[in-house]
């Protein structure tokens, strides 16, 4: 009987360790407003705003159109997903201050030059 | 194995005998040895068992004051058929080989209670083997409603998750049609590339547009459309492209028609003309020049401890070349569990984001549209609950059969994606940075050699057939 209920409490803990794990890591360190560093596309910045819930707005200054993401943190990686389940990949550097945004959709080592829009944290937002 | 009820023929076997005291845990006897001594037993409680030679052990019985045991070793001459430990203290009356046969030949009395004692034994070893025999037939029984029971709970689980999920997604992806979007035969269309009088427009995802486009064409993935547009706005005022040039869109798979949708999306801005590519959705391919590029390896993100959990059913194929080790039941408890919780991972990592792993079924290029997001909904929960089948040891062979199923489309999926150089992730336990490439195909082939090992053999900690019950082995 103690065996039973050592082998059920293992599986147990294992399933909620790999429920867990899908989880992900926690976005405060990264929620706020962001601004693109070069004007995109010659119609000026993007402005990028993080929220804690999960949310996230693109909005390219010029346009007024916003676009909406949902987004997480995996191993120290920002995971944005399109409506249509496309992923942004967005490297943090500098302690936050400046997100590298991967605009493949593929997952590189490191943000392709020529596809990379980098942002720069600016004040307020996150909530 | 049993209890003499007469006290005379007791004190007779007292008078021959005598007395042992066995510790508890000791072996009394061994199955396999030769046959020594008759034992009776005076205190204590003994258990008798048998053991095969793979190491699975059967109890038999118990034995207490009174009870005796070894009688069948020495009538027969034969080796011990079981073995006797000491469950606790317990002493014995030790009657040697001779004393017993003289026991025997003074005391018939005695005798006949052995002969009817041995005969009942027997009987009783018929309805124990029937019983086992229909236990193990019962086991290995498989039946539809089994298949029935995990892939409709796959599938009731998987719709009814969808409901309330966040990140809900149409049960089936509706094909749109290019409404208002005029289709241009390809020979018209090659007529206006060769007279540079439109722009070619590629839908689908970058790394296909890499491999292999339309010579001179733009790429404007569907999927980023939102995002891109204004850069493919931007690109085409740089290249001065006259504003009524019109914009030829191409580029979709039997999974998804990125090339109508697109037109679709373009035809809303309402800023040029715009014509889809009439026909079959590849047939570009063989009209226009084409711009071709070696597909780069695609890098591979550390999937963490998923990824090494992933590399376990490799050394299944060093384990089923030791026969006995081939055949273990315990071999096929710890392949339902590595199998188990390698698709409860593959899972989690599916389940919440339907969408996403819908556009891995697209990339893969085998699915037709409409199957797309059934695929990507019901997939996901079918490993889950064919993983925790396994784990549990609920309906095993039938989990074992679905997810070795599972594991000969993934194969087929990834041999066909690496032969015709698709620049496709996995999709297998991450979202993204999983290349296919032959370990892949490894690995698959490992799980698949898993589910058969255990559909064969497993017989082990399983919740039996009839109801969910821990099968002990004792008969």
């Amino acid at each position: 009987m103690k065996t039973r209920f050592l082998i059920g409490t293992m599986l147990l803990g294992l399933l909620c360790g790999l429920f867990l794990a899908g989880c992900g890591e926690s976005r405060t360190p990264y929620a706020g407003n962001y601004r693109s560093m070069e004007p995109y596309a010659g119609k000026g910045h993007v402005e990028l705003e993080l929220k804690e819930n999960g949310e996230a707005n693109w909005k390219l200054a010029d346009s007024g159109k916003t676009i909406k993401f949902k987004w997480r943190v995996e191993n120290g990686r920002l995971w944005f997903y399109t409506k249509e389940g496309a992923i942004i990949h967005l490297t943090p550097s500098e302690g936050g201050k400046l997100l590298s945004a991967d605009m493949t959709g593929q997952w590189h080592p490191s943000c392709p030059k020529d596809k990379c829009i980098t942002f720069q944290r600016v004040p307020g937002g996150g909530s | 194995m049993t209890e003499p009820n007469n006290q005379s023929d007791k004190l007779k076997l007292e008078q021959v005998g005598k007395e042992v005291t066995i510790p508890r845990g000791v072996c009394v006897v061994r199955q396999g040895d030769p046959p020594v001594h008759f034992y009776v037993v005076t205190s204590g409680k003994l258990k008798v068992f048998r053991e095969t030679h793979d190491g699975i052990r059967t109890d038999l019985t118990e034995l207490g004051p009174g009870d005796y045991f070894g009688e069948v070793a020495l009538i027969t001459g034969k080796p011990r058929t079981a073995s006797v430990e000491a469950a606790e203290e317990s002493v014995l009356l030790e009657i040697g080989k001779e004393e017993f046969d003289s026991v025997l030949d003074q005391n018939p009395r005695l005798a006949r209670q052995i002969i009817h004692s041995l005969a009942q034994w027997l009987v009783d070893g018929d309805q124990r083997l029937e019983k086992e025999t229909v236990h193990q037939v019962k086991l290995r029984q498989i039946s539809w409603f089994d298949y029935l029971l995990i892939l409709g709970l796959s599938l009731v689980l998987g719709l009814v998750f969808n409901i309330y999920n966040d990140n809900q997604i149409p049960l089936v992806y509706s094909v749109h049609t290019a409404a208002g979007v005029e289709a241009i035969p390809l020979d018209k269309a090659k007529e206006l590339f060769k007279d540079n009088q439109a722009v070619f427009v590629d839908a689908r995802k970058a790394n296909f547009y890499e491999k292999e486009h339309i010579k001179g064409s733009l790429n404007l993935p569907l999927l980023f459309f939102d995002l891109q547009y204004p850069m493919f706005q931007f690109t085409l005022d740089q290249k001065q492209v006259p504003k009524d040039m019109p914009l030829v869109v191409y580029g979709g798979t039997t999974s998804r028609r990125f090339d109508i949708e697109l037109a679709n999306l373009l035809e809303g801005k309402n800023q040029r003309k715009i014509y889809i590519l009439a026909g079959d959705y590849k047939g570009w391919k063989t009209a226009f020049p084409l711009e071709e590029h070696k597909v780069k390896e695609m890098p591979a993100m550390p999937l963490g401890m998923s990824g090494y959990i992933e590399w376990i059913p490799v050394g299944i194929f060093i384990l089923i070349l030791i026969p006995p080790v081939r055949r273990s039941p315990y071999l096929s408890a710890v392949c339902r569990l590595i199998l188990g919780i390698i698709f409860v991972d593959f899972a989690l990592s599916k389940i919440m984001r339907p969408a996403v792993f819908a556009l891995n079924v697209v990339e893969y290029g085998m699915m037709p549209a409409w199957g797309v997001n059934l695929w990507a909904l019901v997939l996901p929960w079918g490993e889950l609950v064919a993983g925790l089948f396994l784990i549990l040891g609920i309906r095993t062979r039938a989990a074992a059969t679905i997810i070795g199923g599972m594991n000969i489309i993934f194969i087929i999926g990834l041999v066909n994606a690496i032969f015709q150089g698709l620049p496709i992730t996995c999709g297998c336990v991450g979202e993204a940075g999983e290349p296919v490439n032959w370990w892949k195909v490894l690995k698959n082939t490992g799980m698949l050699v898993m589910a058969l090992q255990i559909f064969f053999y497993d017989r082990l900690f399983v919740l039996d057939r009839g109801g969910f019950i821990w099968r002990e082995r004792k008969i």
